[in-house]
């Protein structure tokens, strides 16, 4: 009899779905507000079971939020979504992240996964150009923004607030034959570094600025519902970051976890991004309005490795230049 | 046994969070030793914070000072007509959240100001919003920090005896004369407690600068710390302790001034019937005239708040095609943390007020009990946590109950941290009222009492606490404001799932989401006016002096 219940419960165990589809989720995002809760809205409407909380700041304010928690030894995220990579291989080195090599990545190109599956890619987002409807001269590319005519209209997010413009610091330095001259050239004509690409848009669309540096979707989307302002993609080509997500070690809720990482990367959470105004990583999702086609966005490349070894000396130049 | 009470309360409250924060900036492995001060001090950034706090807080000091002074002369000595009505107006902007004052002037004056628009009036595309940056810091210092100017001398005002300036008119002087030569002397205390009020005030202010200064990065202390932690984590604190207790120390210094003006206070003359000047024909014009500068300060920022609110998004011109409640909508119903937000700031504010209002009766008893000196020593320093900035006591939360503590745990990031803190910074608030209404119980009454055979708690019970409980209730509500509207506490202290209506609020607008934040802004403005007119009239049956305005 005894071995009978035994052999029962384990045929019950067995057929019952390997992940838990109920519980909660502690999301970590610096999404803005609204994709948050749209994202979070979407994977409860797929699993009703499980209720999903999350809290939305800049990716480095994110950070240190954590690493608080950490310190007291009580870390609430389960998953991250944040703005780069360069900050998910810091914490994949320190240990912080779960491994999910498992995970449903097919679709997504393999250079925008990590090897380990410690984190991976869910959109494409590329810093370009801003500029307010009444602005008189339109830029054209990156080089335009340090002539006279912009002189002292420019508003661009701080590397010390965004986690993205420290990568479009790093990917222009990089890519542009100035270096960090051609930042301290925009610091001479005037523009203005501080917060992060929210106070970017705010600046532009209120005319308070006429242009701005800026992530791609904000203005874009913004633009749809009528405000004022218009996005260029630069001529010289537009630096990305990727929006990686990642469980972390010390979740509470591992299996809820896997299910909104596989969720994000499915053709349904591509589309749900795509909807939302984003790029999405996988190639077989189209692009939002307002966007040219694909093979249209000229990418600049950099090198992560070195972004990461660097990060500190990078932020002290760019603190230097603008004198913060 | 009340007395030991009420000195654990105090250590509790009080000594234990600032002694901690003085440790954690001086004292590294046991012994007294400055260097991080002294290397923090000699940082550019440093230095310049100090400069812009010293500067943005005297200048609007000063500010306040104009804006109040007439006000309280006014409202205080003259049959202007709708005196009371503008008084209470007047303190509205010490209610509205810092946060809340700024965000809606950037909307009223900034190129796309939907009023200004309208007019003709508007800044022409490209134009920096004239309230970024130091200026409009000092003016927004002045506009929310009047009131505080307007009840120090409006208080002062009430206790000008009435028979030196009988004497005054009688010898034949003027009312003006009168003013100058005999009621500004006497007042004199009162202008400088009332300027050093307004100027402590603006040293731990931390919602304006956040918003007009950062986006131009003139950081002012509070937001130099405030960055720090935000963008490198608790690797700091030691730093960012050192930071605070610089404000802590400019803070107290506008705190001792104030306290020493107003020492040996009060007139050689008791109290009579406040004095009255007849303005004449003056009458009406003058009201008028207060009207205006009140609707300026308070009601076009206000309309622009609401204006930006209703619009789809930031920078679209206010009509019929693009009115919109979608923000609303959004902040209200759709999203799971804003709604959260308002029920967050909703329960720890009315849990602050409801454990203040209960403890504040036996405190006041507790503290009436001690010997004079002991007294005022207590006092002074349960009024610590009040005085300082916010600022200061969140650091001082965070390095006490980050690491984990026997029983209790790490109460860092969960909403008790933010609670804890707010019970510190508020227990003056609560205590105030009961305070004086407690003087006003006859002491034969107490007497009676133990003369009959009441012990102690049941002369609390019975006696004391139906009497002050109306006071105290006053008191609650004056907490509870203060925490549903509070920044600067919450800014460091709030973690997932218990961020406070100001976090959202700094947040929305940091993401670019002004029109949001702005529907924000308006909902805590329509709840603190509504508990304002319930306070009012609460305030009908408390004795005189319970509530600012009345």
């Amino acid at each position: 009899m005894r071995t009978l219940i035994a052999a029962g419960l384990l045929l019950a165990t067995a057929i019952s779905p390997v992940v838990a589809q109920e519980g909660k989720l502690v999301l970590y995002t610096s999404q803005p507000n609204t994709d948050a809760q749209a994202t979070a809205d979407a994977f409860m409407a797929k699993y009703p079971g499980i209720a999903v909380e999350w809290v939305r700041d800049g990716t480095p304010k994110i950070m240190a939020k954590f690493r608080a928690e950490l310190e007291a030894g009580a870390p609430q995220a389960d998953v991250l979504l944040i703005a780069d990579a360069v900050t998910m291989e810091g914490l994949k080195a320190e240990g912080l992240l779960l491994n999910f090599p498992e995970a449903k990545a097919e679709g997504i190109d393999p250079s925008l996964i990590d090897e380990d599956g410690a984190y991976f890619a869910t959109k494409l987002i590329t810093t370009g150009i801003v500029y307010n409807s009444a602005a008189t001269a339109i830029p054209a590319g990156w080089a335009d923004l340090v002539k006279p005519e912009y002189k002292d209209q420019l508003a661009m997010p701080s590397p010390l607030t965004s986690g993205a413009a420290l990568i479009h610091a790093v990917t222009l330095t990089g890519n542009l034959a100035e270096g960090w001259d051609y930042y301290s050239a925009l610091a001479a004509n005037g523009a203005q570094a501080s917060g992060g690409n929210g106070d970017v848009l705010t600046a532009v669309s209120g005319g308070e600025k006429l242009y701005g540096m800026i992530v791609d979707y904000l203005p874009i989307r913004e633009a749809a519902k009528g405000a004022p302002v218009k996005f260029v993609f630069p001529s010289e080509g537009v630096s990305a970051v990727t929006e990686p997500v990642a469980i972390l070690a010390s979740a509470q809720n591992t299996d809820n976890a896997k299910l909104f990482v596989d969720f994000l990367l499915s053709q349904e959470g591509q589309q749900l991004a795509s909807d939302m105004g984003y790029v999405p990583a996988r190639a077989d999702i189209a692009l939002p309005a307002g966007y040219p086609a694909r093979a249209d966005i000229k990418v600049l490349g950099y090198d992560a490795a070195a972004a990461l070894a660097n990060e500190t000396a990078n932020k002290e130049q760019f603190s230097e230049i603008f004198g913060q | 046994m009340p007395a030991v009470l009420v000195l654990f309360a105090v250590g509790v409250l009080a000594v234990l969070p600032l002694g901690r924060l003085v440790t954690a900036a001086l004292v590294h492995d046991g012994v007294f030793d400055a260097t991080l001060l002294i290397q923090r001090l000699a940082r550019g950034a440093t230095q310049r914070a100090i400069l812009n706090t010293l500067d943005t807080s005297f200048f609007g000091a000063l500010l306040a000072l104009a804006i109040g002074a007439p006000f309280a002369f006014l409202i205080a000595l003259t049959d202007m007509p709708w005196r009371r009505m503008q008084g209470f107006l007047l303190l509205l902007p010490l209610m509205i959240a810092p946060q809340v004052t700024a965000l809606a002037w950037m909307h009223l004056l900034g190129p796309s100001s939907a009023l200004l628009g309208a007019l003709g009036m508007a800044p022409p595309p490209g134009t920096a919003n004239p309230l970024l940056g130091r200026g409009g810091i000092i003016a927004l210092f002045g506009v929310q920090h009047a009131p505080i100017v307007f009840i120090t001398l409006r208080a002062g005002l009430a206790l000008v005896p009435r028979d030196y300036v009988e004497a005054a008119r009688s010898a034949g002087s003027g009312p003006l004369a009168v003013v100058w030569r005999i009621i500004l002397p006497l007042l004199r205390p009162y202008l400088i407690a009332a300027v050093a009020l307004a100027f402590v005030s603006g040293v731990g202010n931390f919602g304006i600068p956040a918003l007009l200064g950062m986006p131009q990065n003139y950081l002012t202390l509070a937001t130099l710390i405030y960055q720090q932690l935000a963008s490198n984590g608790p690797a700091v604190l030691p730093q960012v302790a050192v930071l605070s207790l610089l404000i802590g120390v400019i803070a107290l210094v506008g705190v001792g001034v104030q306290v020493a003006a107003l020492r040996g206070g009060g007139f050689a003359m008791g109290r009579g019937m406040p004095v009255r000047f007849g303005l004449g024909r003056w009458r009406w014009p003058l009201a008028m005239g207060g009207l205006a500068v009140i609707g300026f300060m308070l009601f076009l920022p206000l309309v622009a708040l609401v204006a930006t609110s209703l619009v789809p998004a930031y920078g679209v011109p206010l009509s019929l095609s693009t009115l919109t409640g979608d923000n609303y909508v959004e902040v209200l119903v759709r999203q799971a943390s804003t709604a959260r937000a308002f029920f967050n700031s909703g329960y720890l504010s009315l849990l602050a007020a409801a454990l203040l209002a209960v403890l504040a009766v036996p405190m006041a008893l507790g503290l009436a009990r001690l010997r004079p000196g002991l007294r005022q020593v207590t006092n002074g320093a349960l009024e610590l946590p009040y005085a300082l900035p916010g600022i200061v006591l969140a650091i001082a939360c965070i390095l006490l109950f980050l690491r984990p503590l026997p029983l209790l745990g790490s109460l860092y990031a969960t909403p008790w941290i933010i609670l804890v803190a707010y019970l510190m910074r508020f227990a003056a608030l609560a205590l105030k009222p009961v305070d004086v209404a407690l003087a006003q119980i006859p002491p034969n009454l107490l007497e009676a009492a133990a003369a009959s055979g009441a012990g102690p708690l049941r002369r609390l019970v019975t006696i004391a606490a139906p009497l002050v409980a109306p006071a105290s209730a006053a008191g609650a509500l004056l907490v509870f404001m203060s925490a549903f509207n509070e920044l600067t506490v919450s800014a460091l202290l709030w973690s997932s799932r218990n961020e406070t209506l100001g976090v959202i609020l700094f947040s929305l607008e940091e993401a670019g989401l002004s029109t949001q934040a702005a529907a924000i802004a308006v909902v805590t403005v329509g709840v603190v006016v509504v508990l304002l007119l319930v306070l009012d009239r609460l305030g009908r049956r408390l004795p005189a002096g319970t509530l600012p305005w009345r």
